[in-house]
């Protein structure tokens, strides 16, 4: 799901965007004239064509959305109540929920370690599968691969990868002298290990990479090779450069996403309770837990926007930094 | 124009509503009544077995046409939920016998007490009763219910000179008997005699065990910081240590990948389970000799406890056909119904008569492992959900893993566990 959604957006992206002024220009005049019998109809036949997507957003997004942000000053549990408590839920959150604040550590330790490797890791493989050598079509469909395979089943097989003494890490490892921690057994390495299943799956963010870098016009690497440049040297000035508006919508997008991990912990731990001293109690798991495991659905509420605000924090940090690397061949956007 | 966007908005707003309101039909082309039953039954050995039942009821009158739907494990309560949310649930559930006194209090399900026949209440084990029982009103009735033994294999007693037929009985004897079964190839283990962590019996088990009987929320009451559950966790401390961090994270971790059981494999000598593991025995022991005891006592003193949970067939808040749903939940935990579940599934069940019947019914191995559950239930914990404190098993278990890690003493992990929990209370009407 997630890559498509990114490749989607790719697609868009590259569009060249004219602005179109010819509405601005027109205001002035619109103000006075009655819009045509033809307008009005058009308009109106749009306006049925989006409906299915009006109603879904009225509906099914902000519909539910704000009745969260409602039920996260009640103490509604689905059924029987809904009382106004004021601030109650945030208060507890804040100060009476160990695993509150157990949920958010293991969460942003994810976020802190998961995105940068990923991204990097992402960049540095699409360097590698940029390269004009026989059999290329299929070296990228391998790396590919782990990203079109997805859920449960991928869970289950790096659980068996990571057993501590018959898994395939640890007999590598075995190979080179290493001995292997117990990965999902030991609250030092669950976090680490689920990292490293995560990096396994980096196509995703590598086929991003790969078409821009396509794009980059070979004239570039033509003047700096005239000027003497390098290998490393046209990465860092040339390539680096070009792609960082994939590198932005990659950060943010896996941010986002890594603030949301849910599933990895709620299959591969033990009746989905977070792991050995709950190191995997991440904090949508924790925020399910309390939501359906024991009904308090007010509370799980004012978790959902506690993390809405620090996920939007975080992406406003991005777009507001974003201004001093991010470059824009087509002028600013 | 107005007319046809005001038509347009209408025709919308139809589509809606019908789509939205999904009223089931309370009777049938044939005039009966039909009643919706969800389970999680859908096995290939129990689909079958809930089927039977459902269509002997069927047969057994015609007013009531009862229908099976089966939702997988991991949805069935929260699509319930959802579904008692938005006024349209099914007309019975099989649910969670620990959470009935929770799903009382929230509101999620129907108060039974005066659609009831009279003296009911006799016909079930008395504990599991209490479970169905909410501030003097009875909210569902029991199913099924399980219960923890010891199995022992009797070969590797004769094999370290130990009785075969005297399974441990303390906590002393079991630590014994275990090192006694330990066999050691150089740094590995080719036989572990036992290890607690390991089988279905976790650490508040042994804890609650110690205690004799006392739960970590007794009454009311926060008793997670007491002396027994202490040396409980100790021993559990001591044990890992003796047979090594790195033996009992690797076999940990290969046993959670195997597809046979360690102690059907020989791994270890003795092993934890429910009643029902005699049924994978069985199967797949061949002809490996073992036994069933009851859980060992922590001394000649206290209990032999054990633990247990089990299931109830309830109405959901807001079932269309109460009346006939509970004709059809009275049947299902009657004699007969019940005597066929407990056989076809060797599973232990709620109605006093139909457990005695199925052990009738039952003989050899089969007989004197049903019998031996029937005695543990007699001192079996189920720890329902307090509702003062519904998630202290979250709290609880991360300070259990710390001093099982050695990142904390069991003095401190209790202690910290205990002001966790009660930090946690929550006030109920």
């Amino acid at each position: 799901m997630e890559s498509l959604q990114r490749e989607d957006r790719v697609e868009q992206r590259p569009l060249p965007l004219k602005k179109i002024e010819t509405t601005k220009n027109k205001k002035p005049n619109n103000k006075k004239r009655k819009p045509s019998k033809l307008a009005v109809r058009e308009n109106i036949w749009g306006y049925i064509f989006i409906a299915p997507w009006i109603i879904g957003l009225l509906g099914l997004t902000l519909g539910p959305l704000l009745f969260s942000l409602v039920t996260s000053f009640t103490d509604y549990n689905i059924t029987s109540q809904m009382n106004f408590i004021g601030f109650d839920n945030y208060i507890k959150m804040f100060t009476a929920d160990p695993l509150f604040w157990t949920s958010l550590y293991n969460t942003v330790y994810f976020v802190i370690f998961s995105v940068p490797l990923t991204t990097v890791g992402g960049i540095l493989v699409a360097l590698l599968l940029n390269q004009k050598i026989r059999g290329i079509k299929y070296f990228r469909t391998i790396i590919y691969l782990p990203a079109i395979l997805s859920g449960v089943a991928i869970y289950f097989l790096w659980m068996q990868l990571l057993s501590p003494s018959t898994g395939l890490v640890n007999t590598v490892l075995a190979w080179f002298g290493i001995d292997g921690p117990a990965w999902l057994f030991d609250p030092e390495w669950t976090k680490p290990a689920l990292i490293m299943m995560k990096l396994w799956g980096l196509g995703g963010g590598m086929l991003l990479y790969l078409a821009i870098m396509q794009n980059v016009p070979k004239e570039m690497y033509e003047a700096a090779e005239l000027d003497g440049a390098g290998g490393f040297r046209k990465f860092i000035h040339i390539t680096l450069p070009m792609i960082t508006p994939i590198i932005f919508f990659d950060l943010v997008t896996s941010t986002i996403g890594a603030f949301q991990i849910f599933q990895e912990a709620y299959v591969m731990t033990e009746n989905g309770d977070g792991g050995p001293s709950s190191s995997l109690l991440f904090y949508n798991l924790h925020m399910w837990n309390n939501a359906f495991e024991i009904f308090d659905m007010g509370y799980a509420s004012a978790m959902a926007w506690i993390l809405f605000l620090i996920v939007m924090v975080f992406t406003f940090i991005h777009f507001k930094v974003s201004k001093r690397w991010v470059y824009y061949e087509s002028g600013d956007e | 124009m107005k007319k046809k966007w005001t038509f347009f908005l209408f025709a919308i707003l139809l589509l809606f509503i019908s789509g939205c309101s999904n009223d089931a039909e309370a009777t049938n082309a044939d005039g009966k009544i039909e009643l919706d039953f969800w389970t999680f039954w859908g096995s290939e050995t129990r689909r079958p077995i809930i089927e039977k039942m459902i269509d002997d009821f069927n047969n057994s009158q015609d007013e009531i046409v009862v229908k099976h739907t089966y939702v997988p494990w991991g949805d069935i309560w929260t699509k319930n939920l959802a579904a008692v949310a938005a006024g349209n649930p099914p007309d019975v559930i099989v649910n969670d016998i620990r959470s009935v006194a929770l799903r009382a209090e929230n509101n999620q399900v129907e108060d039974i007490t005066d659609l009831m026949s009279d003296g009911l209440e006799e016909k079930f084990d008395p504990k599991l009763w209490e479970t169905v029982v909410h501030e003097d009103k009875t909210y569902a009735l029991p199913f099924n219910t399980d219960t923890r033994l010891l199995y022992y294999n009797k070969d590797a007693f004769r094999e370290a000179g130990l009785d075969p037929e005297k399974p441990p009985r303390t906590w002393d004897e079991l630590k014994e008997y275990a090192e006694k079964l330990n066999i050691k190839n150089g740094d590995t283990y080719e036989q572990v005699g036992f290890y607690p962590g390991w089988g279905d019996f976790g650490p508040i088990s042994w804890m609650i065990n110690a205690d004799d009987g006392v739960q970590l929320i007794d009454d009311g009451e926060v008793k997670i910081n007491t002396p027994a559950k202490q040396e409980a966790l100790q021993w559990i401390v001591d044990f890992k240590e003796d047979l090594g961090e790195e033996t009992v994270q690797n076999m940990s971790a290969e046993f959670g990948s195997e597809q046979q059981n360690p102690f059907i494999n020989g791994k270890v000598a003795m092993w934890i389970e429910p009643g029902t593991f005699f049924t994978q025995l069985d199967q797949f022991a061949g002809d490996m000799d073992y036994g069933a005891a009851l859980i060992p006592s922590f001394t000649e003193e206290t209990g032999n406890w054990s633990s247990g949970g089990g299931f109830v067939l309830e109405i959901p808040k807001g079932a269309k056909n109460p009346e006939a749903s509970m004709k059809f939940i009275e049947y299902m935990t009657d004699v007969e119904a019940q005597t066929y579940w407990a056989e076809n599934n060797f599973d232990n069940v709620a109605n006093i008569e139909a457990s005695e019947k199925a052990l009738d019914n039952l003989d050899g191995k089969a007989k004197e492992v049903y019998q031996k559950t029937l005695e543990s239930l007699e001192e079996t914990d189920f720890s329902t959900v307090p509702l003062e404190y519904p998630d202290y098993t979250d709290l609880v278990n991360p300070n259990i893993d710390d001093a099982l890690q050695g990142d904390m003493s069991v003095e401190e992990a209790l202690e910290k566990a205990q002001k966790d929990v009660e930090a946690s209370k929550r006030e109920t009407e």
